[in-house]
């Protein structure tokens, strides 16, 4: 794995929403190309913080973010989007008054028309239902279908880098295995993935590594595999784990 | 009913920016109504000072547009922008719109005089038949204008990249940035259209009315009202709200006294609201 180009490092990440208070005290973080990398932990560990802090969309107090070895700490979303990163927040994840067309559309805002319509076909590709459904207003779309929607309008500017915070919240078992297929699937095309999810053995199963976060720093990491049976991180997220099975 | 059309469409056109503005940033800002008087007294110092009367005077019009929008610039660029990235509270940033309001209200009491004045190049029309209707000419260009603008602006929010950024923002800013959005620029076209579009309402109610230091704080509650009854913080709801309004208040003087139109127009928000109380056109959402 050391051979492989690191496309997505944080070191010693100190970030919080209030000021003097610290959600992550020293996180470090490496995705290397083609990776899908799941992020776990308990409840207020940090994870989404972790991703929202490398994708500038919380200040960074301390500590850098790099993206293929250039500095990208506390930069602007709208930048790093430029430079290949792609989001999809945990929830409000779509624009509810703007069609789904429309949606696809912001996604690739950099871009010209005519490249916006390629894309657009490309995604509706590889999720035929948006397709069907152009012209209907976002807003109107069930917890899944806005999921589907939301990697969507992130994938248009087809980032190398992929950033999916808990893609699996609020679903149905049936949709939420749908959307690991999707997150799988779009890793197999070439995009690196960071998935933060409180659903730890399904994204531990199809993750080629993970990171388990405690109380805003590194606990354990290792091959997705191996931190299914590790008996630490077994023993730290018993609860989820044995729920999730 | 032409009337109520004419002054639904001015109200339209100075409320657009005011929910523009509350879409994107979420301020309610209170001297949206003295950027539409800032509109009508840079359009009659034109007129008056310059020169730009007659058949000059829609040249007075569009520089009168293009202060607005300068004026929102400068107020985005150098008040709300750095105060929204202080992190600054919509109340706070409210109040301090209230404070400008009243700052600009006297810079105008001052500069202007307290004396009401009319456009020169209006001031006397006789009347031109179209079929049934006879107005003022003043009051087709008035209709015509107005109307247009509306169409134009509704076509720039469905079917540009800029417009459907600025719905994109309104809807959710931190969604709007992580997409790529520009969303700082983007509230910076938002607030120059909203100032431009104010700044040509004022210069249209001026010429239907009299233009004087007040008519921003005399317009304000109508302008509260159109945007409130269309659904906060859409443009189309502005529009709708406006229309609403003024139809509803120039309407009701055939019934009862002029004194008591603007009651009626908002006796008609409360009522509606109390029906549908996100407004005409206010979107109700499928939850989970």
């Amino acid at each position: 794995m050391s051979s492989r180009r690191v496309v997505l490092e944080s070191k010693d990440l100190v970030a919080g929403y209030l000021p003097g208070v610290d959600i992550l005290t020293g996180c470090n973080f490496k995705l290397y190309q083609g990776e899908l990398v799941g992020i776990i932990g308990p409840n207020g560990a940090g994870k989404s913080t972790l991703v929202k802090s490398m994708f500038g969309l919380v200040e960074v107090r301390s500590g850098v973010v790099q993206l293929l070895n250039e500095e990208i700490t506390n930069l602007a979303a709208h930048e790093l989007v430029r430079k290949g990163v792609g989001y999809v927040p945990q929830t409000e994840n779509v624009f509810p008054s703007l069609t789904i067309a429309e949606n696809l559309q912001m996604g690739a805002y950099q871009l010209k028309p005519n490249e916006v319509q390629e894309r657009m076909k490309n995604i509706t590709d590889l999720f035929p239902k948006l397709g069907q459904r152009l012209k209907q207003r976002a807003g109107l779309l069930s917890g899944g279908e806005r999921q589907m929607l939301a990697m969507g309008r992130a994938l248009m500017m087809e980032p190398s880098v992929l950033l999916l915070d808990e893609p699996s919240a609020g679903l149905s078992p049936a949709l939420q295995v749908d959307v690991f297929e999707n997150v799988t699937a779009i890793n197999k095309t070439g995009v690196s993935i960071v998935m933060v999810e409180q659903n730890a053995t399904r994204c531990l199963k199809i993750s080629d590594r993970g990171y388990v976060l405690d109380q805003g720093k590194n606990a354990y990491d290792g091959t997705g595999e191996g931190l299914l049976h590790d008996p630490n991180v077994i023993k730290l997220y018993l609860g989820t784990m044995a729920e999730s099975r | 009913m032409v009337s109520g059309l004419k002054v639904g469409l001015l109200v339209a056109l100075a409320s657009i920016g005011l929910s523009l503005i509350f879409g994107v940033t979420g301020l309610v800002n209170f001297a949206h109504s003295e950027m539409v008087a800032f509109g009508a007294v840079i359009a009659l110092l034109l007129e008056s000072t310059v020169g730009l009367n007659g058949a000059l005077f829609p040249l007075a019009v569009v520089l009168a547009v293009l202060a607005g929008g300068g004026l929102g610039f400068g107020l985005e660029r150098g008040i709300f922008g750095p105060l929204r990235r202080r992190k600054m509270t919509n109340i706070s940033l409210m109040v301090v719109s209230i404070g400008l309001a009243f700052l600009m209200r006297y810079l105008i009491l001052i500069y202007h005089g307290a004396e009401p004045e009319t456009f020169e190049s209006f001031r006397i029309q006789s009347g031109v038949s179209l079929g049934p209707i006879e107005l003022p000419a003043k009051d087709y260009f008035i209709i015509g204008i107005a109307f247009t603008t509306l169409l134009m602006v509704g076509l720039l929010l469905q079917r540009t990249k800029l417009g459907t950024s600025m719905r994109a923002v309104s809807d959710n800013p931190a969604l709007a940035e992580s997409s790529g959005i520009d969303v700082n620029r983007t509230i910076m076209w938002v607030w120059i259209l909203g100032s431009a579009l104010a700044s040509l309402g004022g210069t249209m109610i001026g010429l239907t009315q009299v233009v004087e230091w007040q008519m921003g704080e005399k317009i304000l509650l109508l302008i509260f009202a159109a945007v409130t009854l269309g659904g906060l913080g859409t443009a189309f709801g502005a529009m709708v709200g406006g229309l609403a309004i003024g139809f509803a208040s120039e309407t009701s003087t055939f019934w009862l006294d002029n004194d008591l139109k603007f009651l009626i127009a908002l006796a008609v928000m409360i009522v509606i609201l109390l029906v549908r109380p996100r407004g005409i056109l206010g979107v109700r959402e499928r939850l989970g």
